[in-house]
């Protein structure tokens, strides 16, 4: 046990390691190419110990951080032995089989020597553009295989001794559709490992080795107790939740995902049986995006003011049917694994709402609106433009829900409108809140985006990995669900609504996409929502006299 | 008018004092004083400190040649959500933009619903029937009946201000001005801003965001500035008037009104000004200049003799992108309270502030603070605070700091307090890290530059835990920022938003719009009012690799640019990149973004004066102070005791009237001849 650890080098030491974090975040954001990793922040930075338990996260995606160790672990045990990990060397992965979760996520980890000795690992999470395969982007909504997804990289050594591998770097952006744009993230993923690297060095040097050893083990500890007195507060039981994924886009009928949560003294226990069988679609999850995903909710749900580490996910024990949806096996294809992600934390919320009511607020838009088109200029270039849109939260016991606004599962920032029309052929109609679409309650589901646009070039190949449009955002204590997806094309001034899981829906100058996020779930009767804040919503056209109208109609 | 050289003034409001500082432009004499803060009509207190100080100092209104101003007005109203009810005018289809922002969450485990900083809301927000296109092209002109339908709406809705922010009108600001001028003829009684004025730059939520900003400040500081100048004519002081802005430099009061979200660091940043000027007069290239006061603790870097200054920054959550000193505030000051939750220590980022205060103040407050821990270790002499005019109650401090800090983690009194004090030198090591870290600079090449009432006390060990090996203590910290806004040059920033590969052939268009900006600088510097003719201008370059968002800003020497120019501004950026981010990538095409001119109307530095001798050196008085885990007789000395070259060596505490500087074992302190005080690591400590 580590219990005896000075407490005031403990949080001196634990403020450095999150600067360490931190200091790898601001060197991606600063120096990476993509809209992606710039402009939405879909990238992850964390700290490591020697044995490869996470230490310490820069505050940004919860399903990459919660995910990273997993990895780790994974790559430890089944690829590269630590002990062979040599000073300078980087080791990546994109193998949702070896840890990963798919395959545009590569991850780089990077041993820290100190006197010879591996004190920390540090580890660079970034989500690329393209990553070759049947779809830009690497949402193929045919996939059946992963061999489909694109270029599938197990966990190899991209550096050696501090030398670059080109030859497998070349291997790799000859592989994917927009190779400039890769090299420039990948660059900036690895310079920002050393970045960390040299900040936990300057611990080290400063307050030894064996001293920082001992303090982040000390902090993993801390954590754990953190998670368990919170654990301990809540009411011992078992709860239960679901919910649901539209499709997978191939078979018919919804996937539904089931959870069984176990609160005992100071641990919880998250079983996935009741879930629905393994897809034949790009759908499932890996067991790295199932652990997270319920990781997540936990930590969200005990409410623990602690820094969120590899010691919170000890009292945690989650297990899920092999060859399910939560649990996919070699080689089932795993690009939409987000849709299912989200749906796990949600289903997991669920459950505890049954046990802290007060805390838990109803469904956010359960979804991130992953697109990513093929642009094929008349000139014979090519760019791939890949962007996310997103929802409403959920409303909270005490509050309505946020509008258009990241929640749960994933985290990040739009690109701007500005900015995709600098780069790409597109050009915005409308973005903005989609009147009505909150889950109507005593509290308010927050509002869904419409984000929608005129594709300029000459022809373009759209993907969409969507969900949500069957399955709404569920509503609690009474609380009505939030208004689902809709994903639509106009050409000639006729609409035609699309699958949310598209793949390759051409486009040509002229045509007009428009996407339709949801709403979050509503909570508490309807009823009961004060007069003051129905006339606000109209008085702002959050809700319009129609749609109250429309609710009116439809209630029983 | 007298023939005397007369005295310029230098005005800086805060939120408790109003500070005061001069100099006399013939001697270099300068002096300060300071009265309390009148916050229902600033302008009172403004008069009243300009004249208790010519009554003390013996100078008369005319006497006055210039008045430089620093305020927190902008700032307060901010932060105090007391700004006007505002319209916001944007391209239909995207009058939502301004409350989505960047969409992304701070807290990421948090279930509850985070505040959303809204400036106008939805039922305000009205969308124009136009576009522009990404190339600055007219998609869709500006409809008629729109604008119509608009005078209807902003009529309709009553408000004051509207801020006009168009869909890429960075680009092409036609349809904004347009618009600005049609709705201008028919309600004459509303302002306006347009966002290609506020914020020529790509990003529409930056834009807007801070375009409404402006837009809702308008009326409050015009206001100021009317009563402001009319106490100042109706008392005789006819000395024009500038107002310091976010960036450093100074403006006519009728620019500042114009745009006034230029004003939100007006205070602070006097601070790193004069932490710039003390750096060059000492010859330090590279200096951390940090103020510590009850709550906050801000940050701000000069490299090579200058502040940095960036293009956006945030307050409250909102982002405000116009040019600002590079500042990082983290939530760690006296007051800052100690807590132990699940046996650990922490302290900050609540705080005691001023009311209740800490624990030895004796006005309610409990939880003990950062002031409280350094009187428990008598660091601070609780008797004679404030010179003995606000004693303190040491037992109160001791007692809380058991209760609450002591106890729970099984630890002496004085142990507790050390640990609290050790946490805070840690977060304040830590800001200090980050800020220099995005650069990739070294903190043991830079000298920390300490001033605000409570840094004293922790530079030094915040110094030696970052490594650093000198201390600099200007004479008088408490009102350092009012003396930095003494020496305030007049600032036009101009920019060109133009992105142009860094190729040789890009030459010709660069010293092109170099030549525009330095024109239109030259016209602004010419309806300014100076006291003598020093005129500079200083262009820099925003670079970046093609395809990145986040450029690196590089001076540029001279008013001209040729191809051999271009290629070597090429190879500083590598090396810069190289310097900050740990790598390059020399085959890949470097882009200028922004091309940027401040056009600075020099001030002109007037002499400095020397300390005068002191009265004397009374003997050395020690008292207890627990310093590396046990009591020690420390010496304490009194700043007006030691005279130039005097040194002391540590530990010592040396008191000031309103603040006290802590020398740590291994350390002295030197006194420059201006009363500056430099403390050094001696070598055999290091």
């Amino acid at each position: 046990m580590t219990g005896k650890v000075d407490p005031i080098l403990l949080e001196i030491i634990s403020h450095a390691l999150v600067a360490a974090a931190e200091e790898m975040s601001v060197t991606v954001w600063r120096t990476s190419r993509s809209t992606t990793v710039r402009e939405l922040l879909d990238y992850s930075t964390a700290v490591f110990d020697a044995d490869g338990r996470n230490v310490a996260q820069a505050a940004r995606m919860p399903v990459h951080l919660n995910s990273m160790e997993l990895c780790l672990q994974e790559i430890a045990a089944n690829h590269i032995p630590l002990d062979d990990w040599r000073e300078g060397d980087v080791i990546v992965t994109n193998d949702p089989y070896a840890g990963g979760q798919h395959l545009p996520d590569f991850i780089a980890f990077k041993p820290v020597f100190a006197g010879g000795r591996r004190i920390a690992i540090t580890c660079a999470l970034i989500h690329h553009v393209d990553v070759g395969g049947g779809a830009a982007g690497g949402y193929n909504a045919r996939a059946v295989e992963i061999f489909q997804e694109g270029l599938r990289i197990p966990p190899v050594r991209i550096m050696r001794g501090g030398e670059m591998q080109t030859d497998l770097l070349s291997a790799i952006l000859a592989n994917v559709r927009d190779p400039e744009t890769f090299r420039g993230d990948f660059l900036s993923q690895i310079a920002a490992l050393e970045m960390g690297a040299r900040g936990i060095r300057t611990l080290t040097d400063r307050y030894g080795v064996e001293t920082v050893i001992a303090v982040a083990a000390a902090l993993l500890d801390h954590s754990e107790q953190a998670m368990r007195a919170a654990i301990r507060a809540l009411p011992d039981g078992v709860y239960t939740g679901e919910d649901f994924v539209d499709g997978d886009g191939l078979e018919p009928g919804r996937k539904r995902v089931a959870v069984t949560l176990t609160i005992a003294g100071d641990a919880l226990t998250v079983d996935l049986s009741g879930t629905a069988g393994q897809a034949a679609g790009p759908i499932n999850a890996t067991m790295a995006t199932t652990k997270s995903a319920v990781y997540y909710a936990a930590i969200a749900a005990a409410g623990i003011a602690t820094q969120a580490n590899s010691g919170c996910y000890r009292p945690i024990t989650v297990t899920a049917p092999a060859g399910s949806l939560v649990n996919a096996r070699f080689p089932a294809p795993v690009s939409m694994r987000m849709l299912t992600g989200h749906r796990i934390a949600t289903a997991v919320l669920m459950a505890f709402a049954q046990a802290v009511p007060d805390r838990i607020p109803a469904s956010y838009y359960g979804v991130t609106f992953n697109h990513a088109i093929n642009i094929l200029h008349g000139d014979g270039r090519r760019q791939v433009y890949f962007d996310y849109s997103i929802g409403g939260w959920g409303a909270h016991p005490e509050a309505d829900g946020p509008s258009g606004f990241a929640a749960g599962f994933h985290n990040g920032q739009n690109t701007p409108v500005e900015m995709v029309e600098a780069i790409f052929p597109l050009r915005f109609r409308r973005y903005g809140f989609v009147p009505d679409s909150g889950g109507a309650g005593r509290m308010r589901g927050g509002l869904g985006l419409e984000r929608s646009w005129e594709f300029l070039a000459e022809r373009g190949l759209f993907n969409g990995s969507f969900d949500a449009f069957v399955s709404r955002p569920y509503g609690l204590a009474g609380g009505e669900p939030g208004q689902g997806g809709r994903l639509s094309v106009t050409r000639d001034g006729v609409t035609t609504e699309l699958a949310a899981k598209t793949i390759g829906h051409e486009l040509r100058k002229g045509d007009v996409l428009s996407m339709i996020t949801p709403g979050g779930g509503g909570y508490g009767p309807p009823a009961a929502r004060s007069a003051e804040a129905t006339a606000d919503d109209l008085a702002d056209g959050l809700a319009t006299p129609a749609g109250q109208a429309a609710r009116g109609r439809s209630s029983p | 008018m007298t023939s005397s050289p007369g005295v310029r003034l230098a005005i800086d409001i805060g939120g408790t004092f109003t500070d005061l500082e001069f100099v006399r432009l013939d001697t270099g004499e300068t002096g300060s004083f300071k009265t309390p803060t009148t916050p229902d009509d600033f302008s009172r207190g403004f008069m009243e400190a300009v004249r208790g100080a010519g009554a003390r100092f013996g100078f008369a209104l005319p006497d006055v040649r210039l008045v430089m101003h620093g305020t927190t007005i902008a700032t307060n109203a901010v932060l105090t959500r007391n700004l006007p009810a505002g319209a916001l005018v944007t391209t239909a289809g995207f009058e939502d933009v301004l409350e989505i922002g960047r969409h992304a969450r701070k807290d990421v485990y948090g279930l509850k619903p985070e505040a959303r900083a809204l400036l106008v809301p939805r039922r305000r927000r009205f969308g124009v029937i136009e576009r522009m296109g990404a190339k600055g092209e007219v998609v869709t002109p500006l409809d008629p009946a729109s604008i119509d339908d608009m005078i209807g709406r902003l009529r309709t809705s009553g408000v004051a201000v509207a801020a006009i922010a168009l869909l890429n009108a960075y680009l092409n600001p036609a349809h904004e001005i347009a618009l600005r001028d049609a709705l201008a003829a028919a309600l004459p009684d509303v302002r306006l801003t347009c966002s290609h004025e506020v914020s020529p730059e790509i990003r529409e939520f930056e834009r807007t965001s801070t375009t409404v900003l402006n837009a809702l400040l308008m009326p409050v500081v015009q206001t100021y500035i009317d009563r402001l100048t009319a106490r100042m004519a109706e008392a005789g002081l006819t000395a024009p008037l500038y107002l310091v802005q976010s960036n450093g430099g100074a403006t006519a009061p009728g620019m500042a009104a114009r745009a006034p979200v230029k004003l939100l660091l007006s205070g602070p940043s006097g601070g790193v000004l004069a932490a710039e000027r003390l750096a060059r007069r000492l010859g330090l290239a590279h200096a951390v200049g940090v103020d510590m006061g009850g709550t906050s603790y801000d940050v701000a870097l000069i490299q090579n003799g200058a502040r940095a200054v960036i293009a956006q920054g945030d307050i409250d959550g909102l982002p405000v992108r116009v040019p600002m000193v590079d500042m990082r505030t983290i939530g760690a000051g006296g007051g800052s309270i100690a807590r132990v939750e699940n046996g650990r220590l922490r302290v900050g980022p609540e705080s005691a502030g001023a009311q209740p205060g800490p624990v030895c103040y004796r006005r309610g407050g409990s939880e003990p603070t950062t002031t409280d821990a350094n009187v428990v270790l008598g660091r601070i002499d609780a008797a004679g605070f404030m010179r003995g005019v606000f004693p303190l109650d040491r037992d109160a401090a001791v007692e809380a700091m058991r209760r609450r800090v002591a106890e729970p983690l099984g630890l002496t009194v004085e142990a507790a307090a050390e640990g609290v004090l050790a946490v805070v030198t840690a977060k304040l090591a830590g800001a200090i890290k980050l800020s220099l870290f995005e650069r990739g600079l070294d903190p043991r090449d830079f000298a920390l530059m300490s001033f605000g009432g409570a840094g004293g006390l922790h530079a030094v060990e915040v110094a030696q835990e970052l490594g650093m090996r000198r201390v600099v203590f200007p004479r008088d910290p408490s009102t350092f920022s009012a003396h930095g806004i003494l020496q305030s040059d007049i600032v036009h920033d101009l920019a060109k938003a133009r992105i142009t590969p860094l190729t040789p052939d890009a030459a010709a268009t660069i010293d092109a719009d170099m030549a525009l900006l330095a024109l239109e600088g030259r016209r602004l510097l010419g309806a300014d009012v100076l006291p003598g003719d020093g005129r500079a201008l200083r262009f820099s370059a925003d670079l970046r690799y093609r395809g990145q968002a986040f450029e690196l800003m590089l001076p540029l020497q001279g008013e001209n640019i040729d191809a051999t120019g271009v290629g070597a501004l090429a190879a500083r950026f590598h090396a810069l990149h190289r310097q900050r981010f740990s790598f390059d990538d020399p085959d890949e095409t470097v882009e200028l973004v922004t091309l940027r001119l401040a056009a600075v109307g020099l001030i002109g530095e007037p002499p400095e004066a020397p300390i005068g001798p002191t009265g004397g050196s009374p003997p050395p008085a020690t008292r207890p102070v627990h310093l590396g885990g046990r009591a020690r007789a420390v010496a304490v000395r009194q700043q007006n005791d030691l005279a130039a070259g005097a040194t002391v060596d540590g530990p010592a505490v040396i008191e000031q009237a309103y603040t006290s500087l802590l020398i740590l074992d291994g350390w002295r302190l030197t006194v420059a001849p201006s009363g500056d005080m430099l403390a050094e690591q001696l070598e055999a400590g290091a």
